[in-house]
């Protein structure tokens, strides 16, 4: 799904230049659900901005469901993000003055095609993420669990390869954020790859696979025997008034 | 198609936004407004002016009984000429092809009284076909006819200036006054003409029969004036040509001791006038127009600012810099359309109510308010350009972590 090979990233900046991706290979298959993970500075936001196709790396091959990500000019790439990949953002990012079926709606904008049945794809999404009685709702209306949750449901919409989640849990608390990583355990039991970018090992510990990052190179790539399960620690969580 | 459903969203995003969208599109609307107003009065006051010169006189050409000097601008009889008959009217009248009427005139001023007051004036002679190449037509009473100047009865119109200084509330037609010391009878009162483009006020005049007045008042055989009227308006240049050759041609050997006034060359000049100052007008109100295109601007930037996070997110979502182009470039012709057609309907009934007020004829002239929705929309993407392409330039992931 994911072959990324000697990625490198460097920035300049006047006469300095800093490298801040040197040299990054690794392979995600298909259905694989795994966690990058690393502080701030490491190059995750980097790495991260690469995979879904935001930027270009300087060097190195990055392919994504079998289509090249770097030696494409912007509109093809615009096209790719479109078809391929699905965003959660740590802020969210929903448009707060159209309701949540619009938001969903809105990667069907910018598709080649506009399907005939977007209105029901959109519908359908929604439920999946348990929010269909909050379908005419705007943003500001929901909580931040159940925002998130729509932008999971938008991310979805297009039926993309890969979701690629950044910080989806960073700005919940944490029933909000268990019942995300829930969704996220559910959508990869049904077959959906995801790569979600985080800095905290217990969040990282819900994959089945962890990459570790330090200073612009994977450090640490190993299997997850036993992901921690969401459903259950949901389960432990006290509903709070 | 996908045009329009991103149009659709921008619409519900801009309606979310009310006061800021109604002010950007008030600001255009105004400009609208004030330009398909200011045309509406502008040809209003031209229509005004053409039924003016009209009313002179349809096609009409002017022969005067001595050289005319320009002083200026207008032309000033500085000598008088005692070489014009009426049988030149007739001459030409029968020899111009060009030609379909012609009068002899005799005018003079007066002191006209009836009791105790007295009015200055200006009596005029005109035969029974001069009535009808000035378009003179009585309010009430009659006009006088080709008998009562061929038995040059003392019967005289009145203009309604005169009528009302001599008689003030009261009917004049049947009664009698005095020209100079000349009774006359009132057998009509003129349909009110106004002032001419010279300022002199046409309704001030008492119009006799040319008989009459050469013979019984003036006691002249020359007259100063040949009124002429052409077949048609094309035809002036032609028919002046025709009657100052058949002029001088009667003159033969002498200096030339006439003038030919030109009803056309009045017009164009007045026209010009009034055109200049339409264009001044109308700049004027295309300098409103642009403020409001600058409101657009500072709308639109302001909301490529506030929406930078949602550039961002639209480009992640698939949105190419196109799009986005296109997006802001649309909300900013949907501002300046809406302001656009506001304004004309707003400038439209502005004008209604300016006519209904009486404050100035004004007259709606609908590709003026093409051409002001045609300039708000052109306003709207000059000035929906930049915020537009701005908001294509930025880097996604930037635009992302904006604040």
């Amino acid at each position: 799904m994911i072959e990324i090979e000697n990625l490198v990233k460097t920035y300049e900046t006047g006469q300095t230049r800093t490298e801040v991706l040197k040299g990054i290979s690794f392979r995600v298959g298909k259905g694989e659900y795994a966690a990058l993970m690393g502080a701030s500075g490491t190059g995750k936001s980097t790495l991260l901005n690469i995979l879904g196709g935001l930027d270009k790396p300087t060097s190195g091959r990055y392919l994504l469901d079998g289509e090249d990500m770097v030696n494409v000019n912007d509109d093809t790439l615009s096209r790719l993000r479109n078809r391929k990949i699905g965003f959660v953002f740590q802020q969210f990012h929903l448009l707060d003055r159209a309701n949540v079926h619009r938001n969903v709606l809105l990667p069907f904008l910018y598709a080649d095609g506009y399907p005939a049945d977007a209105r029901e794809r959109a519908e359908r999404a929604v439920a999946a993420v348990g929010l269909a009685d909050r379908i005419s709702y705007r943003p500001s209306q929901l909580s931040g669990g159940q925002q998130q949750r729509v932008a999971i449901a938008r991310a979805l919409v297009g039926d993309p390869a890969l979701l690629l989640a950044d910080e989806p849990t960073g700005n919940l608390d944490a029933r909000n954020g268990a019942e995300v990583l829930a969704i996220f355990q559910r959508l990869n039991r049904e077959g959906r790859t995801i790569v979600l970018v985080t800095h905290d090992a217990a969040v990282a510990e819900h994959a089945g696979r962890v990459l570790v990052m330090r200073d612009g190179r994977i450090v640490e790539d190993r299997k997850v025997t036993q992901p921690r399960d969401a459903e259950a620690e949901l389960r432990a969580i006290p509903v709070t008034p | 198609m996908r045009f329009l459903r991103v149009l659709a969203l921008s619409c519900s995003l801009l309606a979310a936004h009310k006061l800021r969208t109604l002010l950007s599109v008030l600001g255009v609307a105004v400009g609208v407004a004030a330009v398909l107003l200011m045309v509406s009065v502008g040809r209003g006051a031209e229509e005004r002016l053409l039924a003016r010169i009209r009313a002179m006189g349809t096609n009409l050409l002017v022969v005067n009984a001595a050289p005319a000097r320009i002083v200026a601008g207008r032309a000033r009889q500085s000598e008088i000429a005692t070489t014009l008959f009426p049988a030149d009217a007739q001459a030409i009248v029968d020899h111009c092809r060009w030609i379909v009427r012609s009068a002899p005139a005799v005018s003079r001023p007066y002191l006209t009284t009836r009791e105790s007051r007295t009015w200055k004036t200006t009596v005029v002679g005109l035969p029974e076909e001069g009535l009808r190449i000035r378009n003179l037509a009585v309010r009430s009473g009659r006009a006088f006819d080709a008998e009562d100047d061929r038995v040059r009865r003392r019967v005289a119109i009145l203009g309604p200036t005169v009528a009302g200084n001599l008689f003030g509330r009261e009917d004049p037609v049947g009664q009698s006054f005095l020209v100079g010391r000349v009774p006359f009878e009132v057998v009509g009162v003129t349909i009110p003409r106004g002032v001419d483009a010279n300022g002199t006020d046409q309704d001030d005049a008492v119009i006799i029969p040319l008989e009459t007045a050469m013979r019984r008042l003036f006691n002249v055989t020359s007259i100063q004036t040949i009124l002429l009227e052409a077949a048609s308006l094309e035809a002036l240049g032609a028919a002046e040509a025709e009657v100052r050759g058949l002029l001088r041609e009667r003159r033969r050997g002498h200096r030339e001791d006439f003038t030919v006034q030109n009803q056309a060359l009045l017009l164009a000049a007045q026209r010009e006038a009034s055109r200049s100052m339409k264009r001044l007008i109308g700049s004027v109100a295309g300098v409103a127009l642009l403020v409001g295109g600058v409101g657009i601007l500072a709308v639109m930037l302001i909301g490529v600012r506030e929406r930078t996070r949602e550039i961002g997110l639209r480009r992640a979502l698939g949105a190419r810099r196109r799009d986005v182009l296109v997006q802001f470039l649309s909300e900013a012709l949907l501002l300046a359309g809406g302001g656009g057609v506001l304004g004309v309907l707003a400038g439209a009934a502005a004008g209604a109510a300016v006519s209904a007020l009486g404050l100035a004829d004004t007259r709606l002239s609908w590709p003026a308010g093409a051409f002001g929705f045609g300039f708000a929309l052109a306003v709207g993407l000059v000035f929906g350009i930049y915020p537009a392409a701005r908001a294509a330039r930025l880097e996604p992931v930037r635009a992302l972590r904006a604040d």
